[in-house]
């Protein structure tokens, strides 16, 4: 097991696991402590409308993670399906929907995004499904190379010979074989997802209060950090430690399946 | 040369094309509009408002109005700074925009070409290792992370300077946007440099350079460096768009009066107008900028000058 993956292991268990211990919701509003200090009742102080800051800090970062993993998958089916198609056809159908790829490649794609997000309202639905849209075409070129090389392997032409559908070629011999190279490039969309949640979040085009992301815990924290730098300083720690693990350890599981 | 200028050209107009029909049909199939404030309009002024902005008219034809202003310089009024055309926001923001992100650019340049350079010269040993991880750990930091820490550390703890605002373009104010925006570019611009002359610097022709008693100096910038600096070149055209993409946060964050924050402040209200004019901006500066690295690359390796 790669050291960065397991570090963001940790955090995320941590921030999926710990909330329902803690006494105070992430929307609990305690009037007794208005932009309080750490103390005994909260272990990091609270926010300006007295809602405890370690509880907003792992739902958010549980959010931005379950929206990140979420939009990956998107990222995932939309990119395979494509690729797959693509590479197997070949052709000028491989050609037209490659030139796609290509084209979409050159849209301001961060952009596209946030128009997305003032078109069909923001909601975090949306978000992902709008951030997937968008995450797939690295994964597209990417299975569909691995498509074509697979292609010419002998028992890929076996199958052929015996005159498997195409269908069943795709998804029972094909798609196992990518597999592989498709969990790592998943990986690796995970933590650029997560920086554009955050992004998105931070600008308030993306996840919306009540409910939190870490985008927008460090917007509050930086907006609150000549009083409490610790709000800022905790979020903004644990999305950069969840960027640099996830880019890490994604990068060496590439390596080890592409070569 | 000018073959490639024109070749590009040919393909980049009409993806422009699309970015534009793109946005708008999204923009106009989106629910809710402009004049669906929390208070509802008297709905007489509202019809008189939505006919005054030919929003009533079929898709196509708002569509044509558009193009055909567009194309004269005329990208609409704005529909949330009343007082306004969006061209007049665009006129007003782009320059403090394209000011930011030049000066970002070069920053980002020079340090990461001298971080790599020291890097290389030092390949493998302490220097190197820091180096590579600082770049590692500058790449992952999103810059709505480090600007509010560059802030809190220069603006507020050592008060050095000023924590918002552009003051017209005082150099002073420029600093911490600046940096902010350029640390990131700078990381991936100094691996990208460090990798480049770790390769090149195991060539021939730099072995040649060796044998013939030329200084390390001289082998490392006038041989190594040229043909290391091609995949940096290839790197400026989506660096500059993630400098446009990361002046959005760093103007909002700064407060900056520049094209990033009335897109934002377009966004936030539906500014339908103000949203496809920057869109339409954004898309022809990038468009602009992988052509110019185009250019570079070219330059910078003849072999691919064809």
């Amino acid at each position: 097991m790669n050291r960065p993956l397991l570090i963001a292991l940790i955090i995320i268990v941590i921030a999926v696991a710990l909330p329902p211990f803690l006494p105070w919701g992430f929307d609990t509003i305690d009037w007794n402590a208005v932009r309080a200090g750490p103390s005994l009742h909260h272990p990091l102080g609270t926010d300006n409308v007295g809602r405890d800051l370690l509880a907003r800090t792992l739902i958010g970062t549980r959010i931005t993670v379950g929206v990140a993993v979420a939009a990956a998958l998107v990222a995932l089916v939309i990119g395979t399906a494509w690729g797959a198609i693509a590479g197997w056809v070949g052709g000028r159908t491989d050609e037209l929907m490659m030139r796609i790829v290509d084209a979409l490649y050159a849209l301001p794609f961060m952009f596209v995004v946030i128009l997305l997000m003032v078109v069909f309202g923001r909601s975090i639905l949306l978000v992902f499904l709008g951030i997937g849209a968008v995450e797939w075409l690295t994964m597209a070129r990417v299975v569909r190379g691995q498509v074509i090389q697979l292609k010419e392997r002998p028992f890929i032409i076996a199958a052929e010979a015996a005159g498997v559908a195409p269908f069943a070629i795709i998804t029972r011999h094909i798609l196992p074989n990518v597999a592989g190279v498709a969990i790592a490039y998943l990986l690796l969309t995970v933590p650029q997802v997560v920086m554009v949640e955050s992004f998105l979040s931070f600008l308030g085009l993306g996840v919306q209060e009540p409910m939190t992301s870490l985008g927008i815990l460090v917007k509050e924290g930086a907006d609150d950090m000549d009083i409490a730098p610790i709000a800022l300083l905790l979020p903004g720690g644990i999305l950069v430690a969840l960027l640099i693990c996830l880019t890490l350890g994604g990068e060496a599981l590439r390596d080890r399946f592409v070569r | 040369m000018l073959d490639l200028i024109r070749r590009r050209l040919l393909t980049a107009l009409p993806t422009l094309f699309v970015v534009v029909a793109l946005s708008f049909v999204l923009m106009r199939i989106a629910p809710g509009g402009p004049f669906d404030g929390e208070r509802p309009l008297d709905p007489a002024t509202r019809e008189a408002l939505i006919g005054a902005y030919g929003l009533n008219l079929p898709l196509h034809e708002q569509f044509f109005r558009y193009i055909s202003g567009l194309v004269q310089g005329d990208f609409g009024p704005s529909l949330v700074y009343r007082d306004f055309t969006v061209t007049e926001l665009v006129a007003k923001g782009l320059p403090v925009s394209l000011t930011l992100g030049a000066l970002a650019l070069i920053v980002a340049l020079t340090l990461g070409i001298s971080a790599g350079l020291f890097a290389a010269s030092r390949v493998n040993r302490l220097p190197d290792r820091i180096i590579g991880m600082v770049a590692t750990v500058l790449t992952a930091l999103p810059s709505f992370v480090t600007a509010p820490l560059l802030v809190l550390i220069f603006g507020l703890s050592l008060g050095w300077l000023p924590v918002s605002g552009w003051n017209d373009g005082a150099a002073l104010n420029m600093v911490l946007p600046v940096i902010a925006l350029a640390l990131p570019v700078a990381g991936a611009i100094a691996k990208l440099t460090r990798a480049g002359l770790a390769t090149s610097l195991l060539e021939d022709h730099v072995r040649t350079a060796r044998a013939r008693g030329l200084t390390p100096l001289r082998i490392l910038f006038v041989h190594a460096l040229r043909p290391a600096l091609v995949p940096v070149a290839s790197y400026v055209g989506p660096a500059a768009a993630g400098l446009l993409t990361g002046a959005v946060v760093i103007e909002t964050i700064f407060a900056i009066p520049g094209l990033g924050r009335y897109f934002v402040q377009g966004a936030l209200n539906r500014d339908y107008p103000l949203v496809l004019g920057v869109v339409v901006i954004y898309a022809a500066l990038i468009i602009a900028f992988n052509l110019i690295a185009d250019l570079a690359y070219g330059w910078l390796d003849p072999r691919v000058r064809g």
